[in-house]
């Protein structure tokens, strides 16, 4: 629905979104990921033609966004929650919407309800919303319309953990229902359960791209960690099939799979306490690591001399 | 929640039918527009204190008038009443475009409309919407107040309002609100705007140019030429020091300043402006 084609924003000498390419598809849930200052924000900017490109192009449903009429009623925006008339009310701004995309008033009661602003919250001056109640008008802003595509900036930010829930909710079914749903975040967690794609950006580049299971499966490194009640007894065991054995707490790390563990474990007939592969590192981890170079604090257990994947080596367009 | 649900997954589409969509009409635009002006606190204010500027001065002239018998005629009530529309009123030129900027609401404003020269000639037609309707109202004001005069005073009450003098007030009051809205365009923040407003447009001929106009032997012939104000005086019916000064004579020549000055105050803010308008990021 979405697509972004070899896309490239500068700004003087500086390239804010370099060469980027991706899709957003209808029915889907696609995350848009990246450290401070990756690029997100800008690229979605030149989506809804706020920004001019310098090269290249994004189309929504085969049309540049400046040739949709009416474009609310297809595709729904929040890029800043805070950018809002201070002296204006909640109610009033989505009042000033429903008029300009020709929607009834109820509408505008439909949307508060949705995201729970209340009659009195509605009619505060925005000046007196909090950050959270702020983002909730946003979010009743971007639905007004009915749209089929949704282009959120950190639609999370600011809500409370029920409010994040329920946003959760609220995108998974509109993308059911077959909506294209693009939502950045710089936090993982709160996307890795909704997004049916992810993609990684870091300094303006793409670096990965992929389900989160495609992003992990690259990574798995198929090890396995075994205790046993006789370790010592297991060890030799592995060692004489000829696995790689080193100490691991208070069990063993064998550089093999499970079940082959536990194949060598029934013929030595030991009795096994724990088995299980070697955790991949977390998306989290992954994360970091691909947006190693382009973070502004190095992680910590993610050394930046070795920038794990390089970035063509990543998942790019893998199967889908 | 909604109507209409996107269509279901089975087909999932990878273009978007927007032929059922019309485009938003221009006149529901300007109806947006003409809302956004008014409905902040800052806009119900600037009206509020506007309206009480009109009432205070027609009372200050009419205690003036009578308590020194100087004859005062519906002309004379018309030119009272525009002073007080054009202290404040400009600012709503100013923050219309501004706002989009300053409020940052420009973010939603263009996402819902990308073509921007739809909006900034929407805003446009607010205001001149907006100073028409407040000229109507200075008019109707100010027939009232000659009417209280005649009765105050017994004199005769003079209905003689010049077509000449009133189109040239109304038009000299449109322009100083399309400099106004000019200026913003250029400059994008409300702050400064309105500043640069002010200066150029009352406090340069009231405290510099005045001056100027007796002191320096070329101000009479160089100032018509670069401030709308002496520019239009002739026409308006005023004098160089605004309304009650000796009247000037309208020539060939005024025009011709008029077009300059405005060519200077009102065109090239707008075309600059406009395009600074046009290219500009929005954040
Ligand atoms: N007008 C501009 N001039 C110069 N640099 C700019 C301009 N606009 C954006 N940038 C730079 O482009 C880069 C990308 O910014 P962008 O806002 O897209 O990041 P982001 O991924 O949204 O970050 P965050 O997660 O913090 O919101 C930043 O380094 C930013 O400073
Ligand atoms: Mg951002």
């Amino acid at each position: 629905m979405i697509t972004v084609e070899n896309l490239t924003k500068s700004y003087g000498g500086f390239t804010a979104v370099d060469d980027v390419s991706f899709t957003a598809e209808a029915g889907r849930v696609t995350g848009f990921l990246g450290p401070n200052g990756a690029g997100k924000t800008t690229t979605m900017r030149v989506m809804t033609g706020l920004t001019p490109p310098t090269r290249g192009s994004v189309t929504i449903g085969g049309h540049l966004y400046r040739d949709l009429p009416n474009p609310g009623r297809h595709v729904g925006v929040l890029l800043d929650a805070s950018a809002q008339h201070a002296g204006r009310t909640g109610r009033e701004v989505l009042t000033l919407g429903a008029r300009t995309m020709g929607l009834p008033a109820s509408r505008v009661d439909e949307m508060l309800a949705l995201v729970s602003l209340d009659e009195r919250e509605s009619k505060r001056r925005i000046k007196n919303y909090s950050l959270g109640m702020r983002q909730r008008l946003g979010i009743a802003h971007a639905l007004l319309g009915d749209p089929s595509v949704l282009i959120l900036d950190e639609p999370a930010n600011g809500l409370d953990p029920a409010g994040i829930r329920w946003m959760r909710g609220l995108l998974k079914s509109y993308a059911d229902r077959g909506g294209a749903v693009l939502l950045s975040s710089h936090l993982l967690h709160e996307v890795e359960q909704i997004a049916d794609e992810m993609i990684l950006i870091g300094r303006g580049r793409i670096v990965a791209r992929g389900t989160k299971a495609e992003l992990l499966a690259v990574q798995g490194d198929g090890s396995t960690l075994v205790q046993a009640v006789d370790n010592d007894l297991l060890a030799k065991a592995l060692v004489a099939a000829g696995h790689e054995v080193t100490a691991a707490g208070a069990g063993l790390s064998v550089s093999t799979q499970p079940a082959v563990v536990g194949q060598v474990a029934l013929e030595a007939q030991v009795a096994l306490v724990d088995l299980r592969a070697t955790e991949g590192r977390g998306l989290e981890d992954l994360f970091l690591e691909l947006t190693a170079d382009t973070q502004r604090e190095a992680p910590a257990g993610a050394p930046s001399a070795q920038p794990a994947t390089p970035a063509h080596a990543a998942p790019q367009g893998g199967p889908r | 929640m909604s109507t209409t649900a996107p269509t279901p997954r089975a087909s999932v589409p990878r273009t978007l039918d927007v032929s059922g969509t019309p485009k938003v009409p221009f006149t529901r635009t300007v109806s947006v527009e003409l809302r956004k002006m008014l409905d902040t606190r800052a806009g119900f204010w600037l009206l509020a204190v506007s309206g009480l500027l009109l009432v205070v001065v027609a009372g200050i002239v009419m205690a003036v008038v009578l308590a020194n018998d100087i004859g005062i005629t519906a002309n004379g009530w018309v030119q009272v009443m525009t002073v007080p529309l054009s202290l404040l009123l400009p600012i709503f030129a100013i923050t219309s475009v501004t706002a989009e900027w300053s409020q940052r609401t420009g973010l939603v404003s263009f996402t819902l409309e990308p073509h921007r020269l739809k909006i900034i000639g929407a805003k446009l037609v607010a205001v001149v919407i907006l100073v028409v309707a407040t000229m109507a109202l200075a008019v109707a004001l100010g027939a009232v107040a000659n009417l209280l005069y005649g009765a105050f005073s017994g004199n005769d009450v003079v209905w003689n309002v010049d077509g000449s003098a009133f189109f040239w007030t109304v038009v000299n009051q449109l322009l100083y609100f399309l400099m106004a809205f000019g200026l913003a365009m250029l400059i994008l923040s409300t702050p400064a705007s309105i500043a640069v407003y002010y200066v150029v447009s009352l406090l340069l001929p009231f405290m510099v140019y005045s001056a100027v106009y007796v002191l320096v032997s070329w101000g009479p012939d160089v100032l018509p030429w670069v401030d709308l104000g002496y520019a239009m005086a002739p026409l308006v019916g005023g004098g160089p020091t605004g309304p009650g000064g000796p009247g000037l004579e309208v020539t060939g020549t005024t025009y011709a300043q008029v077009a300059v000055a405005t060519l200077i105050w009102v065109v090239l803010p707008m075309v600059l402006g406009g395009r600074r308008v046009m290219r500009t990021e929005i954040k």
